[in-house]
């Protein structure tokens, strides 16, 4: 069989009257609008930050100033609090996503092997993504709270210690964890339980039959059909880790010193806070290459699975 | 999966696990809602109160004292003109990628590849080109400037384009083609098949796209806050404003809080037959 790109109803004769209107010519009039706005919007953003980031750009001192070459970028490379909020990113990012992996996976299978009140579940696990983490994380503020939280109350009462959740710079970076651990933890598990049920049965009969072990079915059949899955589910929270910024600014505001400063929110305090609008867009250029570097690497496996669909289709 | 016959203590453990599994996620939330009915003198204090007089002060103060209702009309405004521009401009050009291929997936690429755009990255840049663009005639009369709506509806449309396209053309991959051929056979143009034959078909992952386009619009903090000082300011906003010198105002904040979630927790529990795949750009049909 051929595949050709065929609209459907290229092989009809056009209506007299109307223009016939080529198929290419139809298609990139459909695409037109929504390319329009991708472009203006999404370059016009990145070259102006190109452009920031060669110059002098201390707002504070009134406009933008002269072309200073690649000086904004040796003096960002060069500040230890851009690796420092580099690595706080990095420690954030590799803790939650891990958590809420294992997390989500154990729950997933938790809630696939219950035989009732699996209904009733998912819909509260469906809560938390539905909340703005600017809302709900400044009530969190409120749960942490030493005197009148809930959660040292609880901690109290079993006679374990009570921490400094957010005023402590040991943990505070913890606690944000938690709290996006509360957050997105129903997102990996919600995906990983409609991904165990829409498992093939037939190998796991074969399975059975042949007197396979639990754990052997599990390494064996289980986690490598779940894996598409899995890394997809791995592949988004990973990059919405590394942009993390609402949790931040409304629970810790990159406190307590710079504990829980993240490069997004080093990114914010120096453009919009200290007015060095140069230092703050050669980072967002230096953001912006490591992202379109990482999406080559993740996104490629999705957009082949689209391709593929596409020809089926 | 296998399903074998467990023991009661395995029963018993794995009922129990899942009752601590949602005490932990629901717990936040169903406290956010209590604290939001409670009297000053019950949230101040430990230990923490599960009983006492509700009142409805708290809202009063969010509403009245706060007039918390403007930011759920900025954001309504904000989020459902965002939804319907993103909704009439994806389900187009998701129709042109499912049918066509057009840009043989390149051109979609970099469309999804926007969607990884750290929103802080792009954020100084928009915040420059608003504050001009305000000043221009065009941008005066679209409301395009800083502090005013038409700013957070274009940076709303950018950063979910993406993600509609991605997961709209996944349910136009759904419609067979062949439906449309024989719509064409009978004499309609490609625009009436279009409107008569595949829109209507696409309309319940239309509705999936254009619910999670207003959840995410409606949630959004980061443009809103930088973009708007007072005017256009959303409810996420609106929240903070809830600081005082004196601290927080925790009874006013639950109630503003509730308020500022309470329709998209709606949504979702409405909508969550869909949610596995909206959540996953339709990859995972859940």
């Amino acid at each position: 069989m051929t595949t050709t790109w065929e609209s459907p109803g290229s092989d009809v004769v056009p209506k007299p009257g109307r223009a016939g209107m080529s198929d290419r010519m139809f298609s990139i009039l459909l695409i037109a609008p929504a390319m329009l706005v991708t472009l203006v919007f999404a370059i016009l953003p990145l070259v102006q930050a190109l452009d920031v980031s060669f110059r002098m750009g201390d707002l504070s001192r009134g406009k933008l100033g002269d072309y200073v070459g690649l000086e904004n970028y040796r003096v960002v490379f060069a500040d230890p609090a851009f690796w420092s909020a580099g690595l706080t990113t990095l420690k954030f990012t590799i803790v939650a996503v891990g958590l809420q992996m294992i997390l989500g996976v154990g729950i997933a299978f938790l809630l696939h092997s219950a035989t009732f009140g699996k209904g009733l579940t998912r819909s509260l696990l469906i809560l938390p993504l539905a909340t703005s983490a600017a809302v709900t994380g400044l009530f969190w503020r409120y749960l942490y709270d030493t005197q009148f939280g809930v959660i040292n109350w609880v901690l109290g009462s079993f006679g374990l210690p009570e921490p400094n959740w957010l005023g402590d710079y040991t943990i505070a970076l913890w606690s944000v964890v938690l709290f996006d651990i509360w957050q997105w933890t129903p997102f990996v598990a919600l995906i990983a339980l409609a991904g165990l049920q829409a498992l093939p049965k037939e190998p796991f009969e074969a399975a059975e039959l042949d007197g396979a072990s639990r754990w052997r079915v599990l390494t064996t059949l289980t986690f490598p059909l779940l894996k598409p899955v899995l890394f997809l589910v791995l592949v988004l929270r990973t990059i919405d880790c590394v942009r993390l910024y609402d949790a931040v600014a409304v629970l810790t505001r990159g406190g307590p010193g710079t504990a829980t400063e993240t490069m997004t929110f080093y990114l914010y305090r120096t453009g919009l806070k200290l007015f060095r609008m140069d230092y703050a867009s050669t980072m967002a250029v230096f953001f912006l290459y490591v992202m379109l570097v990482a999406a080559v690497f993740a996104l490629t496996p999705l957009l082949k699975q689209f391709t593929d669909r596409a020809k089926e289709s | 999966m296998l399903r074998r016959k467990s023991s009661w203590p395995v029963e018993v453990l794995r009922y129990g696990t899942i009752l601590l599994v949602i005490l932990f996620f629901f717990f936040p939330i169903f406290w956010m809602v209590l604290t939001s009915f409670k009297p000053e003198s019950a949230i101040m204090v430990s230990p923490p109160q599960f009983f006492f007089t509700p009142t409805l002060d708290n809202y009063a103060h969010a509403l009245v004292d706060k007039n918390f209702l403007f930011y759920v009309k900025n954001t309504l405004i904000i989020s459902v003109i965002s939804t319907l521009i993103v909704v009439a401009f994806g389900s187009l050009a998701a129709y042109s990628f499912a049918r066509f291929n057009v840009g043989d997936g390149h051109i979609l690429f970099f469309i999804l590849s926007t969607k990884m755009m750290p929103a802080i990255a792009v954020i100084l840049p928009y915040f420059l080109i608003f504050r001009d663009l305000g000043k221009t005639a065009i941008g005066k009369s679209l409301h395009l400037g800083l502090d005013q709506h038409g700013a957070l509806i274009v940076s709303y449309v950018m950063f979910n384009l993406p993600f509609a396209i991605w997961l709209l053309v996944s349910f136009f991959q759904d419609i067979p083609r062949e439906l449309e051929h024989s719509a064409r056979l009978d004499g309609l143009s490609r625009l009436q098949v279009l409107r008569k034959v595949t829109f209507p078909l696409a309309a319940p992952g239309i509705a999936v796209t254009a619910v999670f386009t207003l959840i995410f619009c409606w949630n959004e903090f980061l443009f809103a806050y930088i973009l708007t000082r007072k005017a256009a300011s959303t409810v996420t906003v609106g929240v903070e404003s809830f600081f005082t010198l004196q601290g927080i105002l925790w009874g006013p904040v639950a109630a503003a809080a509730t308020i500022a979630v309470a329709p998209m927790l709606v949504f979702v529990l409405v909508m969550q037959r869909y949610m596995v795949r909206g959540l996953t750009f339709g990859a995972v049909r859940g």
